[in-house]
């Protein structure tokens, strides 16, 4: 399958295929008919297996929002070549990214300078609380993205390490 | 329900305010209580004005408004704590009074005298008043001697010498603290007289290293405490009144989550025993306004014991001279519209009710929509507000400080709005309250309407039984529970069919590859 949601921690491969009258939806163990019809409100009315409710969809880029059952759910979509660039880079410790949303307090390294893992990177502030931002592994500042005094988003790119050869 | 306000006391407040000392007032404020103030100064006919920083350009205060003055700062909530910016945009739009709010410069007793100052009326108590309220140590010495109930304790530093003796005085169980102290460091339980000067030097040694300093002081520890507050409203003539209690004991990090009236814990004796001795607390003080005084809370008796009215303790933490983030369930008891009722007594008018005029009907309860993700710790959240959908049914008020378009940044308080719900009794409101946080729907930013509903419906909740550490004590609730498979398939297939990437491949396959597609597996 070439398609892949991120949902939480977890991914979730599908497809997607006409059928009759609608959409079938394929996954690891097995394939249901699925189809999404637009009401006027905005909200939609999701079939899944025969079983219609109402939902509230909204997307942003690759986000897709869901509000079900009295719940919110995030799903995110992966795009098949980002997903092979991911794999095989591993490249999740030469990004250091936001653990919350916050603030820069300090920054404690320069572009081009040698770090040891553990090493503290960052300072961040939010809630009123400090965070330290250490080095996942040894190597080499490549760009710091904030300053100190700026605010950022979770997960947002805050320093990269040069990749190691 | 009681209509809040009652549509008679509105229409006679509204024919006098044409003769109030202000006919315009500025809200020194932002989000929902911005927006809550407003209703009610338009609801009388009065001009509202409000500043604002960049950061809040879209938000609904500012879009109802009659007037949005733009403030800056070096930070969004500098901006808001700006004195001299806030008094000059008074003045230049006219405004003759100021409401606060709560938070930012609502208990600064400087801003209040500076507004009286400029010549402006404040929607509040007297400065001297915040002041008296703002010290803790003065407002529990004010409080102990006029004969109202504090935490029995004794104090090291007021004689050393017998500070064993004097700690011995105090009920058991007992609380020994570190003079300098904070963040629960180098708290020690006490709970026989056998154990106290082990637990003495024990303390004091702790104190020593943590913050080195060792003096102490002792008070009466409440087991599982809950936190009951009771809201008052005193005018200019002398007279105060109490609109009952608020229970807040659902809390984390030391900040409230959900709030109800009347409290589960108190039965009637209890309640007019707590409201009565808040109210001569705020006589007391000559209390001008709307305030709320809060207090500790014990059943008695070791948790799970038999808890009877006669165990019950309680004593004053503090008092707030502002007018509380939880408000709207006094409204939704008493039908009275606090914003309306602060608003005349600054006018100079007087209460013009008793005591037994102020009646309560049903129960309220409030829930704070927060932007944080309770399976992180409560983390916030950021994000824009892609989809808005707020619940409507009977007895269901949204107070909300956010429209679609609008995005949740890390710059304030995660607090986005509030639901409150009324029925005629604790399981209807109940009830109408998991329907309600059910049809609240925020798409774009990580909220915590889920948890609140998994909250709601937690056994110690329903029975009532809830303290000030019950979330600490249950780390079950916050979790993000386990998706079972239907969930799953339903949340797949409507990110799949909302997905353009996928439905274009899907549509691309002629209609018999498709049927034959359709048998696979």
């Amino acid at each position: 399958m070439h398609h892949a949601f991120k949902l939480g921690e977890a991914e979730y491969n599908l497809e997607l295929s006409r059928g009759a009258g609608g959409y079938r939806l394929h996954v690891t163990d097995g394939s249901v008919p699925v189809n999404l019809r637009a009401e006027d409100d905005g909200h939609a009315i999701l079939t899944v297996d025969g079983r219609s409710e109402r939902v509230l969809i909204a997307v942003r880029g690759d986000d897709v929002f869901v509000h079900l059952g009295g719940t919110a759910y995030q799903l995110r979509y992966e795009h098949p070549l980002q997903r092979l660039a991911a794999q095989s880079h591993g490249a999740a410790e030469d990004q250091i990214r936001a653990p919350m949303p916050g603030s820069l307090v300090a920054v404690h390294v320069k572009v081009g300078q040698a770090v040891a893992r553990g090493e503290t990177l960052l300072v961040m502030e939010s809630m009123k609380m400090e965070t330290t931002i250490a080095a996942p592994r040894d190597g080499v500042v490549e760009a710091v993205h904030f300053e100190k005094g700026q605010t950022f988003d979770r997960d947002a790119l805050l320093l990269s390490l040069a990749q190691q050869a | 329900m009681k209509a809040i306000p009652d549509p008679a006391v509105l229409e006679e407040t509204r024919g006098r305010a044409s003769n109030w000392p202000f006919r315009s007032v500025l809200i020194a404020n932002r989000g929902e209580i911005a927006v809550r103030i407003l209703r009610t100064v338009k609801a009388l006919g009065l001009e509202g004005v409000v500043v604002y920083h960049a950061a809040d350009r879209k938000a609904p205060a500012v879009q109802l408004a009659d007037r949005a003055i733009e403030i800056t700062g070096a930070t969004p909530v500098a901006a808001y704590l700006d004195a001299q910016q806030i008094l000059a945009a008074a003045k230049s739009s006219g405004a003759g009074a100021i409401h606060p709010g709560y938070g930012f410069l609502s208990e600064n007793a400087g801003f209040a005298r500076a507004v009286a100052e400029a010549g402006l009326v404040f929607v509040g108590p007297l400065p001297e008043q915040i002041e008296l309220m703002g010290d803790k140590v003065r407002a529990r010495a004010f409080v102990a001697k006029g004969g109202f109930p504090v935490a029995p304790s004794a104090i090291e530093d007021d004689d050393p010498a017998t500070f064993v003796e004097r700690a011995l005085k105090v009920p058991f169980p007992l609380l020994i603290k570190p003079a300098a102290g904070g963040g629960g460091k180098g708290m020690r339980i006490v709970r026989e007289a056998g154990q106290l000067k082990a637990e003495i030097e024990r303390a004091r040694s702790e104190g020593q290293r943590y913050f080195g300093d060792g003096r102490l002081y002792v008070e009466r520890y409440v087991e599982n405490p809950r936190h009951i507050e009771v809201q008052v409203l005193g005018d200019a003539h002398g007279n105060v009144v109490h609109l009952f209690e608020r229970e807040c004991s659902v809390q984390r990090r030391f900040q409230k989550i959900v709030e109800e009236t009347p409290s589960p814990a108190l039965d009637a004796s209890l309640r007019t025993r707590i409201c009565e001795t808040a109210a001569g607390i705020a006589r007391k003080a000559g209390y001008r306004n709307a305030g709320t005084v809060e207090f500790i809370f014990g059943a008695g008796g070791a948790p799970g014991a038999q808890s009877g009215a006669g165990n019950a303790e309680f004593y004053f933490l503090e008092m707030n001279t502002r007018l509380q983030v939880e408000h709207p369930v006094t409204e939704m008891i008493t039908g009275k519209d606090l914003v309306l009722e602060q608003l005349r007594v600054a006018a100079g008018e007087k209460l013009g009710y008793s005591q037994e005029q102020v009646t309560s009907e049903g129960h309220a309860i409030e829930f704070r929509v927060y932007a944080e993700d309770p399976a992180r710790g409560y983390t916030p959240t950021t994000g824009p507000v892609l989809a808005l959908r707020q619940p409507v049914g009977e007895g269901v008020r949204v107070d909300s400080g956010i429209v679609e378009g609008q995005d949740v940044t890390a710059a304030f308080d995660p607090m986005l709005a509030k639901l409150i719900v009324w029925g005629r009794d604790r399981t209807e409101a109940i009830d109408r309250s998991d329907r309600a946080l059910t049809g609240y729907a925020l798409l774009g930013c990580v909220t915590n309407t889920a948890f609140l509903r998994r909250l709601l419906r937690h056994p110690a909740f329903v029975e009532g039984q809830v303290h000030t550490g019950f979330l600490d004590a249950h780390p079950e609730i916050a979790a993000t529970p386990a998706l079972d498979s239907a969930t799953l398939h339903k949340l797949l297939a409507a990110a799949a069919l909302s997905t353009r990437p996928m439905r274009d491949v899907a549509d691309s396959v002629p209609d018999l590859h498709a049927a034959i597609g359709g048998w696979s597996n």
